[in-house]
């Protein structure tokens, strides 16, 4: 047995290191940039300036801080002409830029330069527009500040067309009599980039080419963490302690640890989903017992039926519709319509009692919801079950012992027919984890579900990621409870040697 | 051939055996007619809920409005108007044509779009309300019984009888899509887990390192070399990018033949490399079902969908295929498993048949049963998937309307109960009938659950 569950434990490391890539694989082909997207967040709430040096160095520091400074993985596929430090350039449409030119033409030499001349001349022009400012008209600065956008814009551009149509447009912009002095840099720019048209390679973009980066990789910090294992932390620019420690990394809402807003919005929906199951099995069970040994009874008929209905309701129907109904003040005014208290009533240094009865109106119709469809599920698991076992000998033996009913059937019967309370049990701490997006979105329930909802909405991605991993081992961890349990209700399931 | 004639395929056919079966099943035949009405409703969606007439007569000439514009490209037509004595350009699907004083006219069922919003019943009409309509006189007056939102309107005043009609399409369409792929993925790996197990697919082992390289250079071919070119495809449009996708497979394809057959050919020269070995194709394909199961399925669709800028119904379909095929590969792979040791494959094997043909041709022909079942309650999880992605909002473009959209409106205007009833209705039906059907195919199509 215990050489079982080794192996077993064992065999989860492969499928939670391959789930952990896959949801770090998703969250890097998220579409716009994660240090873009902190910073706006930042701006609007007022936090920085919105000076353009200090916006680099903060975007710097918080592309170190999240890690984002280093490459993907251990290693990368990529081609002969792909450079092997695309990385370390900050910006995600400028690495777009760049990773196309060079697959395309497969000169990496001269596409950085290209990109490096591009910058060059966005400074020099702006430096020209601050010192020569008092001497230009304003139809000239509006045409500096076009130039200085264009130029921006070939940062990010890629297609021949749009890049040549942009060139001719910068030397339109600079042909006037103040503004020819910046010619130059354009023709610059334009010869940088037909540097890259008259030097093509791109025979190197066919060749296959593997690049090794070593341990320091996103994945491997995400993993392990930057801080030293059995040392004291002395750096404090480190300050991730990597998943095998618990740090799930920071959030890109609001730049708090992940783990926190976790701890923080669990408990609601454990306490839910571990509520339902309790009453899932409280009404399912009898229901099941009863309607397998009656069967084909009036009762075992209406069961049945009322139980496929409930079963193919969606939640989200008999979610919306039980507020409907409960919640609104036209119908039955019975119960409150979302979230999970009155913050104009809720002091949260009450005694836990009155906490609960505070709290136990709001939580009725969620708990409904989640309910009615696993004790469908598991009434009907229950009574098939049971019908298994009924008809078999060992129950006529019983029986014939002269056992009284009861005895038999919660016996003997039941104690061989509860591998469904078994799998159900199993799926408690995933589902919790999980939370149900759904319910939890209709009835404004601050539990995991709608934190990952609104994570998804935000492209929060170091939080889906983590609810990935942490959903992945639970899972693993329910199965094989289950299967231990399987074993200890029924002694012919055996796991050790045939 | 003579004797054999004695004991005709028909007597014997599991097909009107199992039809027979399921024929008992009176709920689920039943079912099977709903399922019917629906796809009859999902096919003539158009003609059922249109703003345009079937048929009109308009200053003397007579139009089919709703029929003309699905074969008219340009969706117009003229007549003579003797009054002004000009031509005036009727454009079908714009026209205002309860307002056009129309000599007779046979309207749709449901006489709007579900596109199109009422101006004159905004704001969440119900269906017991008063509505109103304009008349050909331009005077607001009660509707008459044939121009009723049967079944209320949403806030811009669009049909929800309409929608429901449209979103019929959509739904039955998602599930079929989505099925399908989920299916193709499935059956195939489920078959080869099933029928090769772990010691059953044996090659040499020059073959098979040809194989893994094959495979690292036809990805590295197909989808890197290729990436810019796939993601232009999308970016222009749904087929193109199917085109470009389906190019790269083939590259793919034949990249990874022309390594396997060198590694056979060429490298099975070498004399470490003729050994045989045996491909573990069971332990990953069921490492692979594992990994799938131990992820949220909802969370994984909802967030594979947001990584699309452009929400599409067919990203969608494609999404919950891609994630539901390991229902479909366990029950494939565990009636492979006990195929595989039949009398019949044996004798396929000793007559020397090559695999492919076992597999496909012997094998997995008689094991399709459970396969039809889960189908079946794959296309009801499929409905659910989608109808629950558009209540969240997410994946499905904001401008069509499905079931799920309609009951998400119902989320934050309580008054307005028939946008719940309604599409929860809708859904509810279409995966009870899949569901009932699933089951009936059960109890028809699996000997092994029968009493």
């Amino acid at each position: 047995m215990w050489q079982y569950i080794l192996k077993r434990i064992l065999q989860f490391i492969p499928t939670l290191i391959l789930i952990s890539l896959l949801a770090f694989a998703i969250s890097v082909a998220a579409p716009g940039d994660p240090v873009e997207r902190l910073l706006n967040a930042a701006q609007q709430e007022g936090a920085i300036g919105s000076q353009r040096v200090a916006t680099e160095k903060l975007k710097a520091e918080l592309r170190h801080r999240l890690g984002l400074d280093l490459p993907l993985f251990y290693f990368s596929i990529g081609t002969m002409a792909d450079p092997d430090t695309l990385y370390r350039f900050p910006d995600k449409a400028h690495r777009a830029m760049l990773q196309r030119l060079t697959r395309h033409y497969g000169n990496w030499p001269y596409v950085e330069r290209y990109y490096h001349t591009i910058n060059a001349a966005i400074d020099t022009v702006s430096h020209f527009g601050a010192a020569q400012a008092k001497r230009l008209s304003t139809e000239e600065k509006d045409r500096l500040l076009r130039v200085q956008f264009d130029l921006r814009s070939l940062q990010e551009l890629e297609s021949h067309d749009l890049i040549i149509h942009k060139l001719q447009s910068i030397t339109r912009l600079l042909d006037t009599a103040q503004l020819a002095v910046l010619l130059p840099i354009a023709r610059k720019v334009k010869s940088a980039y037909e540097a890259i048209l008259n030097h093509p390679e791109k025979w190197r973009a066919y060749i296959p080419r593997l690049i090794w980066y070593g341990t320091r990789n996103q994945y491997h910090v995400w993993l392990f963490g930057n801080q030293p294992w059995f040392r004291e932390n002395t750096d404090p620019s480190k300050e991730r302690r990597g998943v095998l420690r618990g740090d799930f990394g920071i959030s890109f809402r609001d730049q708090q640890p992940v783990i926190k807003r976790i701890i923080e919005r669990f408990p609601w929906s454990f306490t839910l989903s571990i509520f339902s199951v309790f009453f899932a099995y409280l009404i399912a069970i009898p229901i099941g017992i009863y309607s397998a040994y009656r069967r084909d009874s009036w009762f075992d008929r209406a069961s049945s039926v009322t139980l496929f209905i409930l079963y193919s309701l969606p939640s989200f129907f008999v979610g919306t519709l039980l507020l409907v109904i409960f919640a609104n003040p036209d119908v039955l005014d019975w119960f409150p319509e979302g979230g999970v208290q009155d913050p104009a009533i809720f002091d949260p240094n009450w005694p836990l009692w009155q906490k609960i009865q505070h709290w136990a109106p709001y939580l009725v119709l969620p708990l409904i919801t989640y309910t009615y469809g696993s004790f469908a599920f598991l009434s009907r698991q229950m009574r098939v079950a049971m019908l298994d076992v009924i008809n078999q000998d060992f129950i006529r033996t019983a029986r014939a012992k002269g056992l009284p009913e009861r005895v038999v059937v919660l016996k003997h019967v039941l104690r061989n027919s509860l591998l469904p309370i078994i799998t159900i049990f199993s799926n408690i701490f995933p589902m919790a984890i999980g939370g149900s997006i759904i319910i939890e979105t209709i009835f404004s329930i601050p539990g995991m579900g709608l934190e990952i909802y609104q994570s998804i909405l935000n492209y929060d991605y170091p939080m889906i990621v983590a609810v990935f991993t942490i959903f992945g081992v639970l899972t693993l961890i329910g199965y094989l409870f289950a299967d231990i349990m399987y074993a200890v209700v029924d002694p012919r399931i055996s796991y050790g040697k045939k | 051939m003579e004797p054999r004639e004695h004991i005709t395929h028909e007597e014997f056919s599991f097909r009107k055996y199992a039809w027979r079966q399921f024929k008992k099943n009176k709920i689920a035949l039943f079912s099977l007619y709903i399922l019917g009405f629906l796809v009859f409703v999902a096919v003539f969606a158009d003609l059922i809920a249109t703003d345009q007439p079937l048929y009109a007569r308009y200053r003397g000439k007579t139009f089919f409005p709703a029929f003309q514009v699905l074969v008219n490209p340009t969706h117009t037509d003229s007549v003579w108007n003797e009054s002004t004595g000009t031509w005036e350009k009727i454009q079908f699907d714009i026209a205002p044509w309860k307002q056009m004083k129309l000599e007779s006219a046979v309207w749709a069922p449901i006489a709007y779009s579900p596109d199109k919003s009422d101006r004159y019943n905004r704001d969440f009409v119900g269906p017991f309300d008063e509505q109103v309509y304009k008349n050909p006189d331009g005077e607001i007056v009660p509707v008459p019984w044939y121009f009723r939102h049967y079944l209320g309107t949403n806030q811009i005043g669009q049909d929800v009888a309409a929608g429901l009609v449209h979103g019929t399409r959509i739904s039955l369409s998602v599930g079929l899509v989505a099925v399908g792929i989920a299916a193709i993925i499935g059956i195939i790996l489920g078959a080869l887990a099933g029928f090769f197990g772990d010691s059953g697919l044996k090659s040499r082992r020059g073959q098979f390192w040809g194989a893994v390289l094959g495979l690292f250079f036809g990805f590295f071919y197909g989808f890197m070399v290729r990436g810019y070119a796939i993601l232009d495809g999308i970016n222009a449009g749904m087929l193109q990018g199917l085109w470009q996708v389906f190019l790269s497979l083939l590259l793919f394809a034949v990249i990874l033949l022309a390594f396997t057959w060198l590694g056979k050919h060429l490298l099975g020269r070498l004399p470490w490399f003729r050994n045989p070995t045996t491909v573990p194709v069971d332990s990953v394909i069921s490492r692979l079902i594992e990994i799938m199961n131990s992820m949220p399925r909802l969370l994984l669709i909802l967030t594979i969908a947001s990584l699309f800028k452009d929400k599409s119904i067919f990203l969608i379909m494609a999404i919950l295929g891609l994630t539901s095929w390991t229902g479909i590969a366990r029950f494939t792979r565990a009636e492979l498993l006990r195929t595989r040791s039949l009398e019949y494959i044996q004798a396929a094997r000793a007559l020397g048949y090559n695999k492919r043909r076992i597999i496909f041709g012997h094998a997995l022909p008689n094991s399709l049963a459970p396969v039809f079942i889960s189908i079946s309650f794959g296309i009801a999880a499929a409905i659910l998937a989608e109808s629950s992605l558009s209540f969240l909002g997410i994946g499905v473009p904001d401008d069509v309307v499905t079931w799920g959209s309609l009951l998400s409106a119902g989320r934050t205007h309580y008054d307005a109960w028939w946008m719940v009833v309604f599409p929860g209705f809708a859904i509810f039906l279409t995966v009870t009938i899949y569901t009932i059907i699933g089951e009936a195919l059960r109890d028809a199509l699996d000997p092994r659950l029968k009493q």
